[in-house]
């Protein structure tokens, strides 16, 4: 619960390490809207020539590398080519965008990268190998540095010795590789202190400058660091390390409170130092390749849209599971468990984007939206349409496995859930009365994480008795499954080649490994990317946190007032029965533990 | 009876029932019933009741309506369940278990007292030995021919039982997956081949063979079908013959017709005309061996036992449907028959125009023949005459390729040097009814081209307001769907999306979600005439082209046919193993179609 008390007094928390005036402005916030603004280097500028390009017709939909303010680059990825571009007025902001294209002023702009908490696990395994897979790739722009920062005392040399061993190259593209990782290892340098010193942030942006050598600066800061530090190291870097003259952005990993009002406090804490749109709250699933892929689906084919509504869908699956437990690192999992960890956000940002209306484009904030809509079309959870388990120790051969509470860094009597199902409803009129399914759950007998479509039976279906009595057998089912191995399949209804009519379920299938050999790249690749480029679509806007959370906080104070106790399961089973029974509740057959799937 | 006896083989109740209902309750009238009794054995006892079935039969009207009057049927009922021995078979409803019958070896104890005898007409001629003896031995290996039967051989040439089994023994084959006892069950297979040899149309020939049937039979209920494979003058002939000399006296009696099935309206109904003088409407199995194949019988399948495609199977969402065949050779030297028709009459009158029934037929009311038959004489007649207009027609000419040199169809010994005959052509062809109006249904069939095809291609609409457009650059038409039926070769069914190509960027492309036949089943797909030659053993009319749709087919195409004869209109020349004239694009351009088959990809 220690996390817990220090997320609900987020700001109170940052005032006991930081001056007492800070709080103050904490609490005056709304007053002092405009002093900030100035501290953290957004003019004002830059919002209203935001507005004015929000109203110019957008042909190009480039990289612009636009201020702070401009929240609508969403098409920028196509790669067109770079002479679209110059169409665009010469602002500043236009010139800070080009630099990623061979075009004169490209020169005098730069990017920062400052990774605080470049120590841990996360900024070890995923950020430092995308940044360099994107340097690789040639995304990342001419100057650029990537800057560690953490309270560990490193040397420059240290740090990239330490980021040196999880760099890979891609499989198609090992010529040069180690080439490149030297001119990339020697962009990166390290700066160590705490994370709420503004001092020390003065230092980084002291050396920050250097590098810079003033070229424009536009300055990106990933925070990789426990949720209780997060408005400090906001402060401290919004106060001393913003950029003058270039954007400032800060990319923000979950957990994004532990409820709504956390939430809503955190949200309102990163707002006095940043404006919204500096704020990029990251959801790596959204920048799965399948995920991105769930839109181009629904909007460009013809053949899908007609049937995405309650007239023709019966149910929709999203699973989630993991076949290992948290291994050691029940510390940080054991305050949120796994319905804040994987489907208060995860999986509800994938049903959002699934449910919603088509938007008027594809602009980040079109997108958003619509998906803000389908989640403020939803009930509430209730308590009986959720299922919570915990895993248990099990043996199996030779082997045990243990089971949540022998994990030492679990506290004995924790009641956490390691797996959930929920049945949500969408109360609109597309998705009226269909069972939206979510399941999440570690230690379970796959890793997968997918979404099935189930369709309706055939009305008056000619074939029925073809079927036998299953009729639930044999109704279409569209699976995306987005790990591991992409693939997209709907399954159809045929005959088996032969002299009788016997039907049976076969799939037309799109294997992404057999079609795209080339390597899937990897979430934060796209989103480290989006953010650069200051592309929000795949990032999480306050409204659409708050909607969330409002789902899904009543049952989780529910469950924890109640003390509900989780079913228990084994480690490597399929999970606990009792969403089953949940899923029979509506009707529902999960799609992924069929005999086949 | 037969049905019964060999549904072991289908294991579906589908089969079971509409061919048992086909020939019990409403659909097979006096005649069927008469025969299904005979079948149980007790000839004598119905004795009566078959003679004035013999004679309501001379004086019979539209057969096609009348057999599923489900009126005619009351009247006869009683007699039915006079029956002791089909009865609880028959009124069993059709809830019997659909695979299970396979296991469960179910039969009527009587049935051992039937037999089957398949008389092919035609014996030593190619189609016989290539397809009609191999699809029995076929059927024969997996166990779908009923207990007793034997195959006779009827041509003029003179030959030995033994020749025609040493004939026979060369082109039989056995499936890749079933190699063990091949041999053994080969020699069997022959041993219930025999051979009459017999002018077409001497009836005192047909006795002969008659008894030979006979003695097989050997007091058994006498199932008979006859397969002509013989040239269209001496059909009427060969029945005559067969019907007044060779009809079983006490079961059923069956004649498959191969096409061509008349030249036009008026030489078809001629040919109807004479048949009914010895046939009943459903004693003619008229046969179209491209219904046989496995992905046109799964065309309903996939239309009507899956949700996600019949929303779209409309004008609202379908631009356009291609109906494709192709073939990589000429005539070589088998002009003197194409001569006489040519492609449309050889190919898109029939086989394509057939598949295009199947294809936008309404939901029909049940799977039987006669539901699914009556759906798609419907389609036929809702289609607007072919016009000269919205034809092409083309003629290979010869080709000189890396020193090969292939001849134009002129060339061809066994065609005249004047000949007009087209070897290709492309039409659009329109169902005026409210799910297809203004639809175009592309058809394009040819010889002597570069690849060998049989498909159905459909292409969805663009996606109104597509979010995605700018994506696509300028040619939109990439960016619709289709559905690609491939009939053969390698049988697939692959839908085309748009997806994004992994990566950063947002570059969409085109993918399939596709179903390989050959990848999916590792079995061995039946041939069509395998397919066919049970349906016909076993009654199921489904696949068999009814009167009045023959009528309606001819009825579309006569007269664009005419006009083509008496314009002389000349055809479009291409070069042996091109992609066909030209003119195929502007008649697919003036309906905003683009052949799906001839783009950079497929």
């Amino acid at each position: 619960m220690a996390a817990a008390t220090s997320h609900l007094s987020l700001c109170s928390s940052s005032s006991s390490a930081a001056s007492l005036s800070q709080t103050q402005t904490c609490s005056f916030f709304k007053k002092e809207a405009d002093l900030f603004s100035r501290f953290a280097a957004f003019p004002r500028k830059t919002q209203s020539s935001t507005w004015v390009r929000r109203v110019r017709p957008r042909k190009s939909f480039q990289l612009k590398f636009s201020s702070n303010g401009s929240p609508l680059n969403a098409v920028s990825l196509q790669d067109s080519g770079s002479s679209v571009a110059k169409k665009g007025l010469g602002t500043q902001e236009e010139e800070a965008s080009s630099f990623l294209y061979s075009e004169p002023r490209k020169a005098e702009s730069t990017l920062s990268i400052t990774v605080v908490g470049a120590s841990g696990d996360l900024a070890r395994k995923k950020i430092f190998p995308a940044l360099f897979a994107l340097f690789y790739e040639d995304w990342l722009p001419e100057n650029f540095c990537v800057c560690g920062y953490a309270r560990t005392r490193m040397t420059d040399e240290e740090l990239r010795n330490m980021i040196s061993k999880t760099l890979t190259c891609r499989i198609d593209k090992r010529e040069n590789c180690e080439d490149k990782m030297e001119q990339f290892l020697m962009r990166c340098f390290y700066h160590a202190g705490q994370y709420n010193s503004e001092d020390n942030f003065r230092e980084l942006d002291m050396k920050l400058k250097e590098k810079e050598a003033g070229k424009l600066a536009n300055r990106l800061f990933y925070l990789s660091i426990p949720p209780n530090i997060f408005v400090d190291v906001v402060r401290c870097a919004s106060l001393r390390a913003s950029s003058g003259d270039g954007w400032t952005r800060v990319i923000v990993e979950k957990p994004f409170g532990r409820d709504s009002e956390s939430s809503g406090e955190l949200t309102r804490c990163l707002k006095q130092y940043l404006a919204e749109d500096q704020i990029f709250r990251i959801d790596h699933y959204l920048g799965k390749e399948l995920v991105e892929n769930l839109s181009v689906l629904r909007f460009s084919n013809l053949v899908f849209e007609p049937l995405w509504s309650r007239n023709y869908i019966r149910n929709v699956q999203l699973i989630f599971s993991e076949d290992f437990g948290i291994e050691g690192r029940g510390g940080y999992f054991d305050n949120y468990g796994i319905i804040r960890d994987i489907m208060q956000n995860h999986l509800l940002q994938i049903l959002a984007l699934f449910a919603m209306e088509t938007p008027v484009s594809l602009d980040a904030e079109d997108i958003r939206n619509e998906k803000v809509k389908v989640l403020r079309s939803m009930r509430p959870l209730q308590l009986d349409d959720v299922i919570v388990g915990q895993y248990k120790g099990h043996s199996k051969g030779s082997k045990s496995y243990p089971g949540y509470i022998d994990d030492p860094t679990v506290p004995k009597n924790s009641t956490t859930p390691t797996f959930a199902a929920a049945a949500l409803f969408i109360n609109n009129a597309r998705w009226d009365g269909v069972p939206f399914l979510m399941k999440a759950g570690k230690a379970l007998h796959t890793k997968r994480a997918e979404i099935r479509v189930q369709f309706r039976h055939v009305a008056g279906n000619l074939y029925r008795r073809n079927f036998g009595t299953d009729l639930d057998k044999a109704t279409n089912e569209l699976v995306l499954r987005v790990q591991p191995d992409e693939a997209i399949y709907l399954k159809i209804n045929n005959k088996v080649p032969g002299l009788g009519m016997r039907l049976d379920c076969s799939d037309l299938n799109l294997l992404y490994r057999a079609r795209y050999p080339r390597e899937i790249p990897d979430a934060y690749e796209r989103l480290l990317l989006d953010a650069i480029e200051g592309e929000r679509r795949l990032f999480i806007r306050s409204d659409e946190l708050d909607a969330a959370w409002a789902l899904f906080t009543p049952l989780l104070k529910e469950l924890e007032d109640k003390r509900i106790a989780p079913e228990l399961y084994p480690y490597g089973s399929r999970g606990p029965v009792g969403a089953h029974y949940l899923a029979a509740k509506h009707n529902v057959r999960w799609g992924d533990l069929g005999s086949e799937d | 009876m037969a049905t019964l006896s060999s549904s072991s083989c289908r294991s579906y109740a589908t089969s079971l029932s509409s061919s048992s209902s086909s020939s019990s309750s409403s659909q097979a009238p006096i005649c069927g019933h008469n025969q299904r009794i005979t079948l149980s054995s007790i000839p004598h006892r119905f004795l009566s009741a078959k003679i004035s079935c013999q004679l309501s039969r001379r004086g019979s009207r539209g057969n096609a309506v009348r057999m599923q009057d489900g009126a005619v049927a009351p009247a006869i009922t009683p007699v039915e369940n006079d029956s002791p021995f089909k009865k609880p078979k028959e009124n069993l409803p059709p809830i019997s278990p659909p695979v299970e019958t396979k296991e469960a070896p179910g039969f009527d104890v009587h049935q051992n007292e039937s037999t089957v005898t398949i008389t092919i007409v035609g014996a030593s001629g190619d189609l016989a030995k290539k397809k009609i003896f191999p699809a029995l031995f076929a059927l024969y290996y997996e166990d779908c021919l009923p207990k007793h039967f034997t195959i006779f051989g009827y041509a003029r040439t003179k030959m030995t039982d033994a020749e025609l089994r040493t004939m026979i023994s060369k082109t039989l084959t056995c499936r890749i997956d079933k190699r063990e006892n091949c041999g053994e069950k080969m020699d069997q297979f022959l041993e219930r081949c025999f051979y009459h040899s017999g002018q077409y149309d001497s009836q005192e020939n047909f006795a002969e063979l008659d008894r030979k049937l006979k003695e097989h039979e050997a007091g058994r209920v006498s199932n008979r079908l006859f397969y002509l494979s013989i040239p269209p003058n001496i059909f009427i002939e060969a029945v005559k013959c067969a019907s007044l000399s060779a009809s079983s006296g006490n079961g059923w009696t069956r004649v498959i017709v191969e096409k061509p099935f008349g030249r036009d309206s008026e030489s078809s109904a001629a040919l109807t005309k004479a048949l009914k003088q010895y046939l009943q409407e459903d004693q003619i199995f008229r046969i179209d061996h491209y219904l046989g194949k496995e992905l046109v019988e799964n065309l309903s399948v996939l239309r009507f036992s899956n949700l996600i495609f019949e929303p779209l199977w409309s004008r609202q969402y379908i631009r356009n449907v291609q109906l494709i065949f192709s073939e990589d050779f000429g005539t070589e030297g088998r002009g003197g028959y194409f001569d006489n028709y040519g492609i449309i009459r050889d190919i898109i009158q029939n086989h394509l125009l057939q598949i295009l029934a199947l294809f936008a037929m309404e939901t029909p009311v049940s799977l039987d023949a006669e539901d699914i038959r009556n759906e798609k004489v419907k389609v036929l007649r809702s289609m607007r005459p072919l016009s000269l207009e919205d034809v092409v027609i083309g003629q290979y000419k010869s080709h000189t390729k890396g020193g090969i040199t292939y001849p134009g169809y002129i060339d061809d010994k066994t065609v005249p040097k004047d000949s007009l005959t087209p070897t290709f052509a492309a039409a659009a062809l329109f169902i005026d009814n409210a799910r297809w109006d203004g639809v175009p249904f592309l058809m394009k069939a040819g010889k002597a081209l570069h690849n060998k095809i049989a498909e159905i291609r459909v292409q969805f609409r663009h996606v109104p307001g597509n979010l995605y457009n700018r994506n696509f650059g300028t040619d939109l038409d990439q960016a619709t769907n289709e559905l690609v039926i491939r009939v053969q070769p390698d049988e697939a069914i692959y839908l085309k999306i748009n997806n994004k190509v992994p990566g950063l960027g947002m570059r969409l492309d085109r993918s399939n979600l596709n179903l390989h036949y050959a990848a999916r089943y590792s079995k061995e797909i039946p041939d069509a005439y395998e397919r066919l030659l049970l349906d016909a053993i076993e009654g199921e009319r489904r696949l068999f082209i009814r009167s009045d749709e023959l009528d309606a087919a001819w009825s579309l195409f006569t007269p664009v046919l005419k006009e083509l004869e008496e314009k002389k209109i000349i055809p479009e020349y291409y070069p042996y193993g091109s992609r066909g004239p030209v003119g195929a694009h502007y008649l697919a351009a003036r309906y905003n179609v683009r052949w799906g088959d001839l783009g950079s990809e497929q």
